[in-house]
């Protein structure tokens, strides 16, 4: 126990010291590093909004390399012209990402195009340079109905942009992604573009779903120039449960073992044992018997 | 002092900065300070470490945020013995993308605390017959639907679930190695002796994450009951460069690599897969796609390290490699 | 009274055995702790140092202790299967063995779980064992097979021993008061009336059926550890029965040796006689040829079908095993069965030559079951340290199986020195039947 104690406390000692050795070693590459930053926008389903700026040291000889920014203050503001308004600041994660969400009800500086400028800037340090990045996003309308027309179930999806006027105009050539989504990951069903405002499918008839039998689905626009990245999702009973029923029987490798072992075991035990006290029953009969034999002889 | 810190990693990891800002604006950070990396960085000694570069242009190294941590609830032994509702845990390994890059086996080591010898993931190389070339076969636990080491296990220490899982709860294991001697696919391994990392109690011992461990009982892999908790992938299946595993729930028909998720069936029969040894009458839970149109030369598994490339000098083939100084 | 006379003369004889102490059996018991000592001075260091002191690992997860395990507890079935038969039987010359047989079933069946215990790596949660029982667990079928096995085997040995032990009651003037007075309570009032002696006789017959079933029960759920499974050299449907043959055979020859050493030892030339060496002998050659069938038919009907796998065990048992294969399947069979098929080569010392060549024969047998199959699992053993790859027992593990053989033995002379090796209450039985006649001289009578 003490010696274990000790090669363990001692384990963190060597450790530690190899932190701080290399610590030291790696600050003197810097230079071979060069710095990644990147910013987007991505419109949720409940059509709030996250600015993800992303911070990342990539090596410049070695493309495994890369070391996330940790801890770097970013700051996110909406811009037009002159002005500006700050939307809020974060620190990278030990991702290197900084992310701040935007309720659906924020109002932004949108010039006449409808079109809104976020500006992610990193201020920089003494031995970091300062970074900033901006993009321009049109505020997109993403709706996903998933309906039943003439009995086939139809995935429907409408887009559309508002004018400065406050007209809806429609999306044109866009690309969009549908995927169901499950417990680890989503699955891509559909692939394809947005023309004048809907894109439409046959939704798969054979998909499980969930427990009950839940469909989600997903329509993604990815890294779109006028859009950034935007997620709308819907859900729909459509699935066609596959669960084999887990009835608990009572099995070899269950808890419970097959009624007939219980059985089996019982009458064996009960056997046995059943000898076992007619055996001891007739010893005690011997004894007594030896007893009243003594008393006889006694007498 | 290893707890209180534990607990401290735990609200920083919870912590919230809201800022307001013009109409409200949220802010979600993660955001333990820098100020505290050093002494965190001192105690938690022994946990996964990740590189970063701070805003003063310094190259350190933090305690990654996802390994075996339970941020939110401890599942223990009796609770792990019930499984995660509506799930049927299942693996697909795709043979012809595997290059014995051993990613998997090592994420599995830290991710469990194993030593260097110590693997629940076991890279075999199979060779099926003299004609056929070998191939490398990634081995986990194949959490069978009718396993043989829990029916011969005498007090329930190894357990069958719900959800397909079968797990060891090394507080109930008297160590009688029955269970290894039933497994066909030598899947199960003992603590042998007692180790220092058995008594880190940084986090309290669950099945589901198989942490720590115990002398004279029996481990195996878990299939990450955790991490899927969590809505992630087991730890070989994400580590994989290859995208070689894939793992997903049968009851959805999904299962993912990471990089593309796609429907279990249409993979099963697509490509043709199946269950290793299906004629013992085990029903695995983790499946191979067979080894064709490979992607890499067989010979790219052994830009490994010596003693690893010595496992495989009794198949037939390696010898051939050997001999024509190919390897 | 003839019959209080003869016990008295058969007290006088056997009294020397229970109460004189040699210089020689001084030395041989204080040897015999030596080994026990050696034992568990390896049992602690297993404790302490955990399992990696073995030569077990995760391949050969059981060692000799399994072997050693089988071995003692088939020697205990199969004493009780023979020590039944006899005394169901009947058979006209069972006093002279009979006890011998039953002290070996008792003795054997209090080691050979021990060395189970060995294997066991958590020995302090035991209890888990009846907390959380599983019934399709043929170790828990085990536990209660040896258990009830067990309990039976003491009533029945305890059952045998009552008159003897009434006997030396009757006629302990010149013993020690400690034990007269345990002789006493043994005896418990056994008085030999017609009655009691009758009620003892029919429960003894009962219980001696009883210990035949159970016997067979147990040794057949001990095979099934091994043939439950679905490893190649295991799971096979004759395990059964030939598990009770092989147990018989290594029985029958450990009851041969015992004999003989207690013969030259308390001089009873004239009770263990040549003409029960020949007896058992026969009784010998017919199990060996059972049990040379047994095996032939289990790795012939393996190398015929040569199933991948079976294929695979086969080569390293004809490889890596090349000489203790010989040794286990031919030399134990073939050797026993040539002297004892030949009148000519029946003598006393062939016959337990021939004993002495079973007993090992069947050791290495019983090795060559456990670990070349788990040398050889379906999946290849891919690994580079070497004692992951072959088994190979080390000093803690011998140390502990020849304490196991020493605790045997030296149980085996404590009880000798409890009741006479001989049951004078068979021989008085045997002589009031009428069938001892000329027969019944004793060496006293001789004198």
């Amino acid at each position: 126990m003490r010696t274990s104690f000790f090669t363990y406390s001692l384990s963190i000692v060597l450790l530690s010291l190899f932190l701080v050795s290399n610590t030291f070693a790696q600050e003197q590459d810097l230079s071979d590093y060069r710095m990644r930053f990147r910013f987007k926008s991505i419109k949720q389903p409940d059509q709030s909004r996250i600015l993800e700026a992303s911070f990342i040291a990539a090596n410049k000889k070695d493309r495994k390399d890369r070391v996330p920014v940790y801890g770097a203050d970013i700051t996110f503001l909406n811009v037009l012209g002159e002005e500006q308004v700050s939307l809020g600041s974060s620190k990278t994660s030990k991702e290197g990402i900084a992310q701040i969400t935007l309720p659906e009800n924020q109002s932004y500086l949108m010039d006449p195009e409808g079109r809104i400028n976020f500006r992610a800037v990193f201020k920089g340090t003494e031995e970091l340079d300062g970074e900033e990045k901006e993009i321009s996003i049109k505020d997109i309308h993403l709706d996903l109905g998933l309906i039943e027309k003439d009995s086939v179930r139809t995935v429907q999806i409408n887009a559309h942009t508002i004018d400065s006027l406050g007209l809806q105009i429609p999306v044109v050539e866009t690309d969009i992604i549908i995927s169901v989504g499950g417990m680890l990951s989503k699955m891509v069903i559909e692939e394809g573009s947005i023309e004048d405002g809907t894109y439409e499918f046959e939704m798969p008839t054979d998909l499980p779903g969930d427990a009950n039998g839940d469909i989600k689905v997903y329509a993604i626009i990815e890294d779109h120039d006028d859009y950034g990245d935007v997620v709308q999702k819907n859900m729909a009973n459509w699935g066609v449960s596959k669960k084999s029923g887990q009835e608990s029987e009572n099995t070899l490798w269950s808890e419970a073992a097959p009624i007939w072992m219980y059985v089996v075991l019982t009458i064996l035990l009960v056997g046995i044992w059943a000898n076992f006290v007619y055996t001891g029953i007739h010893l005690f009969k011997i004894k007594k018997e030896g007893k009243e034999l003594e008393l006889k002889t006694e007498n | 002092m290893e707890k209180g810190n534990t607990k401290k990693g735990s609200t920083n990891r919870r912590k919230f900065l809201k800022i307001g800002l013009l109409s409200g604006a949220t802010t979600v950070a993660g955001a333990t300070l820098l100020a505290n990396l050093a002494s965190e960085e001192e105690l938690q000694a022994s946990g996964e470490k990740i590189r970063v570069l701070t805003p003063d242009g310094k190259m350190v190294e933090v305690d990654a945020e996802s390994i075996n941590n339970y941020p939110e609830a401890h599942i223990t032994p009796a609770e792990s013995r019930k499984g995660i509702p509506d799930r049927k845990f299942v693996m697909v390994i795709d043979l012809a993308k595997c290059k014995n890059a051993r990613n998997c086996v090592e994420s599995c080591q830290k991710a469990h605390n194993l030593d260097y010898n110590e693997e629940f993931m076991k890279i075999q190389l199979i060779q099926d017959h003299e004609e056929a070339e070998p191939y490398w076969f990634p081995k986990p636990c194949y959490h069978c639907d009718e396993p043989p080491c829990v029916t011969v296990c005498p007090t329930g220490a190894t357990f069958k679930r719900d959800d397909g899982i079968v797990l060891i709860d090394n507080d109930r294991c008297i160590g009688c190695k029955f269970c290894i001697t039933s497994c066909p696919y030598s899947a199960r391994q003992f603590n042998w002796s007692h180790k220092p990392k058995f008594d880190d109690t940084s986090q309290p011992y669950s099945p589901e994450t198989s942490v720590p461990g115990t002398e004279g009982t029996v481990m195996k892999c878990d299939f990450c009951p955790d991490m899927l908790r969590q809505g992630k992938l087991p730890y070989c299946a994400s580590s994989c460069p290859m995208g070689v595993i894939y793992f997903g729930d049968k009851n959805e028909d999904m299962v993912t690599n990471g990089e593309e998720t796609v429907r279990f069936s249409e993979l099963i029969n697509d490509r043709g897969g199946y269950r290793h040894l299906e004629h013992l009458g085990t029903k695995p839970n983790v499946y191979y796609l067979p080894a064709v149109n490979r992607q890499f030369p067989l010979e790219r598994g052994f830009d490994v390290d010596e003693e690893i490339i010595e496992r495989y000098k009794d198949v037939p083939f390696v010898q051939d490699l050997k001999d024509q100084g190919k390897i | 009274m003839d019959v209080d006379i003869r016990k008295r003369e058969l007290v006088k004889e056997f009294s020397p055995m229970l109460l004189k102490s040699t210089k020689w059996s001084k030395i041989w018991i204080g040897i015999l702790v030596g080994f026990i000592l050696w034992g568990l001075a390896a049992f602690v260091i297993q404790v302490i140092k955990g399992h990696e002191v073995t030569g077990m690992r995760d391949n050969v997860v059981w060692g000799i202790y399994i072997i050693n395990f089988i071995f003692f507890v088939c020697l205990s079935y199969s004493g009780a299967f023979i020590s039944g038969i006899l005394h169901f039987f009947k058979t006209p010359w069972k006093n002279s063995v009979s006890r011998i047989v039953e002290i070996i079933t008792v003795v054997s069946l209090i080691i050979g779980p021990i060395f189970i215990l060995l294997c066991i790596g958590r020995l302090d949660r035991l209890h888990y064992l009846f907390l959380y029982p599983r019934i399709q667990s043929p170790i828990t079928w085990d536990i209660i097979a040896i258990i009830t096995d067990l309990i039976g085997c003491f009533i029945y040995l305890y059952l045998t021993f009552i008159p003897d032990f009434a006997i030396l009651r009757d006629n302990s003037e010149d013993v020690p008061k400690w034990r007269r007075k345990l002789y006493t309570f043994l005896a418990i009032g056994y008085r030999d009336t017609p009655t009691q002696r009758n009620r003892l006789h029919k429960i003894t017959r009962i219980m001696s059926a009883m210990i035949i079933a159970l016997a067979i029960v147990a040794y057949t759920v001990l095979a099934w550890i091994f043939s439950l499974t679905l490893q190649p050299g295991w799971n096979s449907t004759i395990f059964a029965p030939y598990f009770i043959v092989a147990g018989l055979y290594s029985g029958v020859g450990v009851i041969i040796i015992a004999m003989y050493l207690i013969r030259k030892y308390f001089k009873l030339d004239h009770y263990i006689r040549k003409v029960h060496f020949i007896g058992a002998g026969v009784i010998l050659l017919v199990i060996s040829l059972l049990f040379g069938y047994f095996t032939f038919s289990e790795y012939f009907s393996r190398w015929f079908s040569h199933k991948t796998h079976d294929a695979n065990l086969l080569n390293t048992l004809f490889n890596r095993y090349f000489w203790e294969f010989i040794f286990a399947n031919y030399i134990g069979v073939l050797v026993p069965i040539v002297i004892l098929f030949f009148k000519k080569f029946r003598t006393i010392k062939s016959i337990t030559f021939a004993a002495i060549i079973a007993v090992l024969g069947l050791w290495l047998n019983r090795y060559l079951i456990v670990v070349p199959t788990l040398e050889t699992p379906y999946l290849p053993i891919q690994d580079t340290r070497p004692e992951f790859i072959h088994y190979s027992a080390t000093w803690v593990e011998w140390a502990l199986s020849f304490a196991g053989i020493a605790a045997f033995v030296l149980f085996f002379i404590l009880i000798m020195r409890l009741v006479p090796i001989i049951p004078m209450s068979g021989i008085i039985d045997y002589e009031r039947e009428g069938k001892g006649g000329t027969n019944s001289v004793t060496q006293h009578q001789l004198k």
